[in-house]
């Protein structure tokens, strides 16, 4: 099928409305030619991978004892400049832009922003998830058998498509796991923005949207962390990308035999997305259905019938897997889905929902955030004005326009119910999809207009800078937080930072000397470590045993109750306040003072109780005997 | 029409050749690149069979990543369901046999297929000063990674030293005492055993950066067994212990 590229309209069209108005072309005159660009795309290359050095370079600073120092700070957020603006302003000049050359810098920005993520942890996986998924990974490559216990996620091994894959690799190649991982997560990662790229574009039929629409997306929060981990999410984003351009191709193919064989393939993307992670293979549901309706709405029938059976498959698909294999799912999601109806129920009588402080981070994120939000929430209407005006008829345009209302969704949920931020970040990935494609559209033509084309340099610098904020935005509030921005000196009850060899080795030994599967009472800042490296089974809501002077019986039996086998005691409990805001997972109890150290010393007077392990810092006590010893 | 199959071919070569490596048992520096090209293989010659020659390059090797990606996946779970176990001679196997099976699918379609819509490629016109410039931008992104694992290699971290009287699984009455030295250099303990507070055994390590002392003790749950390791010259201060409890 031959598609329209309407990137040379829009570049015409802007040409149309410069100021002063060019002489009208005589018929069968050539157009006027767009002029070639002085910013090649290997030169913003190297500009982006000065920007990766620079960056690391302030990586590095923090590991030297640097990572409080402002002038480190801005090193990173100067590399962070260097990667982003030349790609920004390539895509956002009306200079000429062929689609090898757009697709080469979507490709350029994601492998940079990958690289600085490697850089971040180069010598292995420090993210919760990641050392989730790390453990999972060792069972299935020692035992051969899917579906095996994952403590620290014990819903993981239901959906075993990352660890299948990074298992294969490993196997075939000797790799190691923190290796073939990467390998795994960055080809996933790379892989589901081509094919955003490529949706993106042929849905607006431009390239230069299509680019846009990515820079745009770049900005989503979670993008450059849990979108681009080893976790499970990764690669089924990426079998999403497929199953929708899967989905387009099947409903405009040019012959039968090939919206066939696309057809086939959007099965494979669905079927692979379902086994892979359970809330991805829900939002490809739900893209499925909105295009069928958006399709129904815009009377595209051929459209309809295409999707709606991909849509009634993917999500007869999800159902067979929750009921048959992963039954699991359903109490797994229960507290969250009870929260947000508890707050969604607040929000409609007009009460309160209780809902946290939106953001705890510096003055200086928040700023940012509201900007972010303000500049998408007025670029939107600009968007959906551009869509009802020239492509209302066209499903997949209507569809995104549609979907981008998920955006005001977004805020809601994120203001207005417990937990609203957890889930209103996670689920910013999918949100942003369709809200990066109205906003591209909207920027594109906003760039376009007669009177902004006066100030042309002005004009493409304003559009830079917004594209900035909104990517410094995504970066700033996504992950790692603020006070773990750059790696550094160990933090209590920290994520990454709290990673470091006493603890890998201390997490090393609860297996080899205690054998997997022992519950642990334990911080946040160890708990992913124990889980991953030691295959122990830490507990939530332990707080009660690390907070008195004395070891009652009331604490005694909570215990029992809980069948805590072991109570990891880390020293630097009382030494500081948790950098995350909880010393431990699942409590919500705000701290004042540090855990004084009599608290976390109590067990060594404890009848019963077994000091099995102390390496200083860390001690490892025994609570098997300890049952009758208050 | 003459049709050309060289890239499947090639294709199967590298199939082949990679489960050959692999079943030889070849350490893992040399498995690596075959291993990779298996993967690469699958991808490749199934998307031979999805995606129309007129396609961009781009969309192919999309599709072609994402296909080889999902073979594990359906493969695991199918091999899985059989009864087999995962390990290497089976992801090889399977990689093998479905990069065959496209094969034979791709010698079975492409004669039907029009192999006048498959997009020529075009010349590429990269300057001398284009292709250094990408040249560079790898090396200094290469730099950036090799400083970030220099830097991590030279974080300094506080030394300390493992201490552990934990009893054997599967041997209750039976513990493993052990000690392990992570001060960063050589460094000497003295380990003292006492049963119900009186001195039992008494041992003086020398260990060097990252190695380990280990023995296995009787245990009971009867009297109480302490275990004081003290780091020299201070034998006052006892610098790590453990206990039975009792």
């Amino acid at each position: 099928m031959t598609v329209v590229d309407r990137t040379s309209e829009w570049q015409s069209a802007a040409r149309e409305h410069s100021a002063p108005r060019p002489p009208r072309r005589q018929p069968g005159a050539a157009a006027p030619a767009v002029l070639e660009s002085r910013l090649p795309v290997s030169v913003v290359t190297l500009i982006a991978a000065i920007g990766v050095f620079v960056a690391s370079a302030a990586y590095t600073a923090g590991r030297m004892g640097y990572a409080s120092s402002p002038w480190a700070d801005r090193a990173y957020w100067l590399g962070q400049a260097l990667v982003v603006a030349p790609v920004a302003l390539r895509l956002l000049s009306r200079r000429s832009l062929v689609p090898s050359a757009t697709a080469t810098l979507i490709v350029v920005l994601t492998v940079a922003e990958y690289l600085l993520k490697i850089c971040y942890s180069p010598l292995g996986f420090t993210f919760t998830d990641e050392l989730l998924h790390w453990r999972g990974t060792v069972n299935l490559v020692q035992t051969g058998k899917l579906f095996t216990a994952n403590y620290g996620l014990p819903i993981s091994p239901r959906y075993p498509g990352l660890e299948e894959v990074t298992s294969a690799l490993i196997s075939v190649t000797g790799l190691p796991v923190f290796a073939a991982g990467l390998i795994v997560s960055g080809l996933a990662h790379l892989l589901f923005i081509c094919l955003l790229y490529l949706i993106f574009s042929h849905v607006s039929q431009s390239h230069r949207v299509g680019g846009i629409a990515i820079l745009v997306y770049s900005g989503t929060p979670t993008l450059d962390s849990f979108d681009s981990m080893f976790v499970y999410e990764t690669l089924a984003l990426a079998f999403l990308g497929l199953g929708v351009l899967a989905a387009w191709r099947a409903a405009t193919g040019p012959t039968s035999g090939e919206r066939i064989r696309w057809f086939v393939l959007a099965l494979l993307a669905i079927f692979a997305t379902v086994i892979t992670h359970h809330v991805t293979s829900y939002m490809l549901v739900g893209s499925l259905v909105l295009v069928t309706v958006a399709s129904v709405l815009s009377r595209a029938r051929h459209t309809a019938f295409m999707v709606g059976a991909l849509a009634i498959i993917s999500a007869a698909a999800v159902a067979s897997w929750v009921i048959f294999i992963a039954p699991g799912t359903l109490s797994y999601f229960r507290p969250t889905v009870e929260g947000l109806m508890q707050g969604i129920s607040a929000l409609q009588s007009g009460g309160s929902s209780h809902a946290p402080s939106t953001s705890a981070a510096p003055l200086g994120n928040q700023v940012l955030e509201g900007i972010a939000v303000l500049l998408i929430t007025a670029l939107l209407p600009l968007g959906w004005w551009r869509v009802w005006q020239r492509d209302r008829r066209q499903p997949w345009m209507l569809a995104m326009a549609i979907g981008s209302l998920g955006w005001f969704a977004a805020l809601a949920l994120r203001v207005g119910t417990p937990d609203g931020q957890e889930i209103a970040g996670r689920t910013a990935t999918y949100v942003y999809i369709p809200v990066s494609f109205i906003t591209g559209l909207a920027l594109i033509r906003l760039v376009s207009v007669a009177r902004v084309r006066r100030w042309d340099a002005a004009a493409i610098a304003v559009a830079v800078m917004g594209m900035l904020t909104l990517v410094f935005d995504g970066l700033a509030n996504g992950w790692p937080p603020y006070w773990e921005r750059l790696p550094g000196p160990h933090q209590v009850a920290g994520f990454e930072r709290s990673v470091g060899p006493q603890e890998i080795a201390t997490a090393r030994w609860t297996l080899t000397a205690l054998g997997p599967g022992n519950r642990f009472a334990a911080d946040i800042g160890i708990y992913p470590l124990l889980t991953g490296y030691g295959d122990q089974n830490p507990l939530q809501d332990v707080g009660y045993l690390y907070t008195s002077p004395r070891y009652t019986v009331s604490i005694a039996r909570a215990a029992r109750a809980q069948v805590v086998q072991y109570v990891l005691v880390d020293r630097r409990l009382s030494q500081s306040l948790p950098a995350s805001g909880t010393y431990f997972p699942g409590d919500t109890t705000g701290y004042s003072q540090p855990i004084p150290i009599a608290d976390l010393n109590k067990f060594n007077r404890v009848r019963g109780v077994a000091r099995v392990y102390d390496s200083g810092d860390i001690v490892i006590y025994d609570l098997q005997g300890a049952q009758d010893a208050p | 029409m003459r049709r050309n199959y060289s890239d499947i071919a090639i294709a199967e070569a590298v199939a082949i050749l990679a489960c050959a490596a692999l079943l030889a048992h070849l350490p893992a520096s040399v498995t690596i690149v075959p291993g990779l090209g298996l993967f690469a293989a699958v991808g490749y010659v199934w998307s031979e069979v999805f995606v129309s020659p007129a396609a961009g390059g781009l969309e192919r090797a999309a599709v072609a990543i994402a296909l080889a990606l999902m073979v594990p996946i359906f493969g695991g779970l199918g091999l899985y369901a059989a009864g087999i176990p995962l390990h290497r001679p089976a992801w090889a196997g399977l990689l093998a046999v479905v990069t065959l099976a496209g094969a034979v699918v791709v010698l079975t379609t492409r004669r039907r297929r029009d192999e006048g819509a498959r997009r020529k490629p075009r010349p590429r016109r990269w300057s001398a000063w284009h292709a250094a410039a990408f040249g560079a931008a790898a090396v200094i992104a290469a730099g950036a990674v090799g400083l970030a694992v220099v830097s991590a290699n030279a974080q300094k971290y506080p030394g300390y030293t493992q201490l552990w009287l934990s009893p054997l699984q599967n041997k209750p009455l039976t513990a493993s005492l052990g000690v392990t030295n992570e001060q960063g250099s050589t460094t000497q303990y003295r380990l003292v055993l006492r049963r119900k507070g009186r001195v039992s055994a008494t041992w003086n390590l020398t260990l060097t950066n990252g190695q380990t002392w280990q023995r296995t003790v009787a245990i009971t749950d009867k009297y109480s067994i302490v275990a004081n390791l003290y780091r020299l010259p201070d034998l006052t201060h006892p610098y790590r212990n453990v206990s039975n409890g009792a």
